[in-house]
């Protein structure tokens, strides 16, 4: 069998070109095959150009002919024991190098999300899709009287003290640093000065009439409700900054993770422990 | 290969990118209108200390949260840690003050990103392979940093301005355009600022800096650096310079008085010399508050210059013992300079020999976590930097700052917020209310305090509208008695944090000066729970709250305490020919601790010295009385 003209034949066969070529990539990638580019180094009018930028970026000024040679000296020596280093494969599992990368890996994941400004379209959608964190808190506008600690007897009283308040009379309860009137006020004003239960319980009661006693994490109130507003639907140019907050934030995680996600993509991982 | 180098290049090109000012905007002047309430009806709960990964010792710890993320976590968002886990606080804050380094601001963070090739300085060198060494010689890195900068020895490629400038002003620009897309009038506040690290050697004369105004006018500056001085006027010579260059405000806030071994409130001025009325006046104007508690520490009261005091010393375990990087340990005679009762007490003293006050301040509380999470919650602490977030070591383990000398984790503390009686939730309204001190500290629960001091307040006010009573006939907390006949009265009210623990008292802590010019205090026990019932005093004293802590859980019952406690006091040894002030404490019940917390998490066997419940308290701003009225 001529071996030769075999291969001579399927050194014209487009497919064997696309798997020699695929090996290469390959064996570059596998960053220890030497070729002879590897054994060049450099130095021209760019590379010395980068040099003298990133001096200047730390010193503000342009590095003398003394530094920009010594520049180039550490550059040359630098690339020596790097390529020297991925030749002999020292980059492998060193913890820093590893960190390294991955670190530069994130970093350019994010870099366009980070810069990025999104248009209008894309915000109003975010804003369709989650009408609520962005409305307007509902306003809730009411009286209220602290009794103090729930107690049996601050029970008793407050069905007394009701019975004035709603016949009109005064009824003053126990002196706190409370207001006696809220107006307007959001779920998270009222639950950062009553507790989230006492925000529920309002959202039940009926306006008009004093009502309770209402418990609270401090204690009992009796409450009466005079205005209630619903949210308002929220608009882009009010809540804007909030929702660029929002987008940005999402972009950056989203590209972190669907960056990792593709490159994982590439890779078998096989976990060998036996539990 | 050459896809490697190539890689490379375009990688080392596009981290340039990251780092330059692309992300700076235009900075958005305030359009929304604040209604403002005639006067302040709320108080408005935030932290004036965060450090996030722009600081260089908390990017050393592990800290990997910025600015950004800082903000988002303060406003309620949940975010994941530097150590992975997953953070949010139980209730938003209302204001953000992010408040960096100032000296080396981004530096380490810059170091941590830069291309090796192009660090020359030795010992910069080392760091930064230090710092790529993982988590153990990151945090080697980090207090070899802080030790060099206590030392005056850090290298000039962090402390020269000049060269550092360019980076600098672009890290400050990218800081405040992240602050500006957060601060949203009417629902959430974030400042500007940053903290300047004033130190003389080891001893701790720290400073936040917090300006009024948006970002167009702090962009005009930079954030100014402590290198090479250990005296506070430069930073005041900085303000002044910003204030008039700008027409905009600007304060700072001194804190971690307990570690500068009496050096903070000195009774002279820092060379040694009698202080003069213009130096305590132009102290006073710079710094209307104080931070009196935060994570390392309490720096309310200490047992030795309070000895009748049965609830001083919380906090004080581990770090009265020197100062903050224990160059030097602590003498007796260097308390008083330390602590903010003392201070108040020295302000008398000096007021008395000049005629002008330079320790008349308000008090807040604040975290100093260097994680960018804000937490001051027992059962959600965060710890002081990312190396000592939730593990089952952090409470026992060694931390830097002395631990060999015996600070320990468990003398750390979740603590504390900052409490500002405001007329609304913006920057000018807050920034106004620092500056006329009406402002409360607490250790984390966000319990309400409220007092006004006047002549002539009685009893009956208090079943009235005594909050518009106490404005129209007194002065609220920080403010100093209109002059007035018969003996001050004070209305006291103090309500629990809604999902906190009851109250156990409210004591009125007074300072004066005799007829024979010493400094004199006493703490007075004003109203308490249960007081005309089980607690009737018992040989003058009030009896114990009880305790109701179950270290299984670790939990409490609310069974004991109040709610609400309120009064009015009259001062029954009140001399109108003496200065005097008067400041509220408020105590809770007693509840668990985060190392309580902490052991049952991770099923920890510790040394039973280690105190695992406590009494979290509220300190106000004092009012002071002043015979020349």
């Amino acid at each position: 069998m001529d071996y030769k003209a075999t291969a001579r034949r399927l050194l014209k066969e487009p497919l064997v070109h696309f798997l020699i070529a695929g090996a290469m990539v390959f064996w570059l990638l596998s960053g220890r095959a030497p070729d002879l580019g590897e054994r060049r180094i450099v130095v021209n009018e760019a590379v010395a150009g980068a040099l003298a930028q990133r001096f200047y970026d730390s010193f503000r000024r342009m590095p003398s002919q003394d530094e920009l040679d010594g520049l180039i000296r550490d550059y040359v020596t630098d690339q020596v024991y790097y390529r020297e280093a991925l030749r002999l494969g020292l980059d492998q599992d060193d913890e820093v190098v590893v960190r390294r990368m991955r670190r530069k890996m994130e970093s350019l994941a994010v870099a366009d999300a980070e810069a990025a400004t999104p248009g209008d379209g894309e915000l109003q959608a975010m804003i369709d899709k989650d009408p609520a964190r962005y409305a307007e808190d509902p306003h809730t506008s009411f009286d209220q009287v602290y009794l103090g600690a729930d107690t049996p007897e601050n029970r008793i009283q407050a069905d007394a003290k009701l019975a004035l308040l709603r016949a009109g009379k005064p009824a003053s309860g126990v002196p706190a640093p409370l207001p006696g009137q809220l107006t307007k006020a959001s779920a998270n004003d009222i639950s950062g000065m009553f507790g989230d239960e006492f925000t529920l319980a309002l959202r039940r009661l009926q306006p008009g009439q004093w009502q309770g006693p209402i418990a609270s994490g401090l204690g009992l109130h009796l409450v009466r409700i005079t205005a209630r507003e619903a949210s308002a639907k929220p608009s882009l140019a009010t809540v804007r900054q909030r929702v660029e907050n929002d987008w940005r934030a999402a972009a950056v995680a989203k590209a972190q993770s669907e960056s990792y996600a593709r490159i994982l993509k590439g890779y078998d991982v096989a976990i060998e422990l036996t539990k | 290969m050459r896809k490697a180098i190539a890689l490379t290049v375009v990688l080392l090109g596009s981290t340039a990118l990251l780092s330059g000012c692309d992300k700076v905007k235009q900075v958005v002047t305030g359009k929304t209108e604040i209604a403002n309430t005639a006067y302040p009806e709320k108080v408005y709960w935030g932290d004036t200390h965060l450090h996030t990964s722009n600081s260089p010792d908390a990017f050393g710890f592990g800290t990997r949260l910025d600015p950004v993320q800082a903000l988002r976590f303060a406003r309620g968002e949940e975010v994941t840690s530097s150590t992975g886990q997953k953070a949010k606080l139980a209730r938003p804050l209302d204001f953000l003050v992010i408040s960096d380094h100032s000296d080396g601001f981004a530096t380490i963070k810059d170091l941590y990103e830069a291309p090796r090739a192009m660090i020359t300085e030795p010992m910069l060198l080392r760091w930064y392979d230090m710092l790529h060494e993982g988590p153990e010689g990151s945090m080697r890195a980090t207090a070899e940093l802080i030790d060099a900068k206590a030392n005056n020895r850090l290298p000039a490629a962090i402390t020269n301005p000049a060269g550092a400038e360019q980076r600098l002003r672009n890290n400050w620009l990218a800081h405040i355009a992240a602050v500006e897309d957060y601060n949203e009038p009417g629902k959430f506040t974030a400042f500007i600022g940053f903290e300047y690290t004033l130190m003389d050697e080891g001893r701790n004369l720290h400073r936040n800096v917090i300006f009024r105004d948006s970002g167009n006018r702090a962009a005009t500056v930079l954030p100014l650096a402590s290198f090479g001085t250990t005296v506070p006027d430069g930073l005041w010579d900085y303000m002044d310079s910003y204030q008039a260059k700008t027409g905009g405000k600007v304060l700072a806030i001194p804190h971690n008085s307990n570690m500068s071994n009496g050096r903070m409130f000195m009774m002279t001025d820092p060379s040694g010399g009698p202080m003069s009325a213009e130096y305590a006046r132009r102290r006073a104007a710079h710094e209307p508050i104080v931070e009196i508690t935060q994570i390392k520490g309490d720096s309310e009261a200490h047992p030795f210059m309070s000895p009748n005091d049965e609830f001083a010393g919380y906090g004080t375990a581990g770090w009265e013992i020197g100062d903050l990087m224990m160059v030097e340990k602590t003498t007796p005679e260097m308390q008083p300079g330390s602590y903010v009762r003392e201070a108040l007490k020295r302000g008398l003293l000096i007021e008395q020999r000049t005629g002008a006050n330079p320790y008349q301040f308000g008090v807040i509380g604040s975290t100093d976590s260097h994680t960018s999470l804000a937490t001051a919650d027992e059962d959600n602490y965060f710890g002081k930097h990312s190396g000592v977030e939730p593990n089952p070591k952090r409470a026992t383990e060694a931390q830097n700052l002395g631990t060999r000398e015996g600070r320990f984790g468990w003398n750390y503390l979740a603590s504390g917020y900052a409490g500002v009686w405001a007329t609304s939730n913006s920057r000018e309204a807050l920034f106004d209310a620092m500056m006329r001190k009406e402002v409360f500290g607490t250790t984390g629960p966000r319990m309400t305090l409220r007092v006004f001091g006047g002549w002539d307040f009685k009893a009956e006010d208090m079943k009235g509208d005594w909050v518009k009573a106490g404005y129209a006939r007194g002065v609220p907390m920080g403010g100093t008695l209109k002059s007035g006949k018969g003996m001050p009265s004070f209305i006291i009210s103090a309500l629990k944090d809604p999902i906190g623990a009851n109250l156990d008292r409210v004591q009125v802590v007074k300072g004066w000066v005799d007829k024979n010019g010493q400094a004199q205090e006493k703490v007075f026990d004003v109203v308490w729970s249960d007081m005309d019932g089980k607690r009737k005093l018992a040989g003058g004293k009030v009896p114990s709250v009880g305790d109701t802590v179950d270290l299984a859980k670790p939990s409490y019952q609310n069974s004991i305490g109040a709610p609400d406690l309120a009064t009015v006091w009259s001062d029954p040894e009140f001399d109108p020919s003496v200065r005097a002030f008067y400041y509220i404490r408020v105590l809770e019940i007693p509840t668990p601790s985060w190392v309580a917390f902490d052991a049952v998490r991770y099923k920890l066997t510790l040394d039973p010295k280690i105190p695992l419940k406590q009494q979290e308290r509220g300190y106000t701003s004092a009012i002071w009385y002043n015979p020349a009225g």
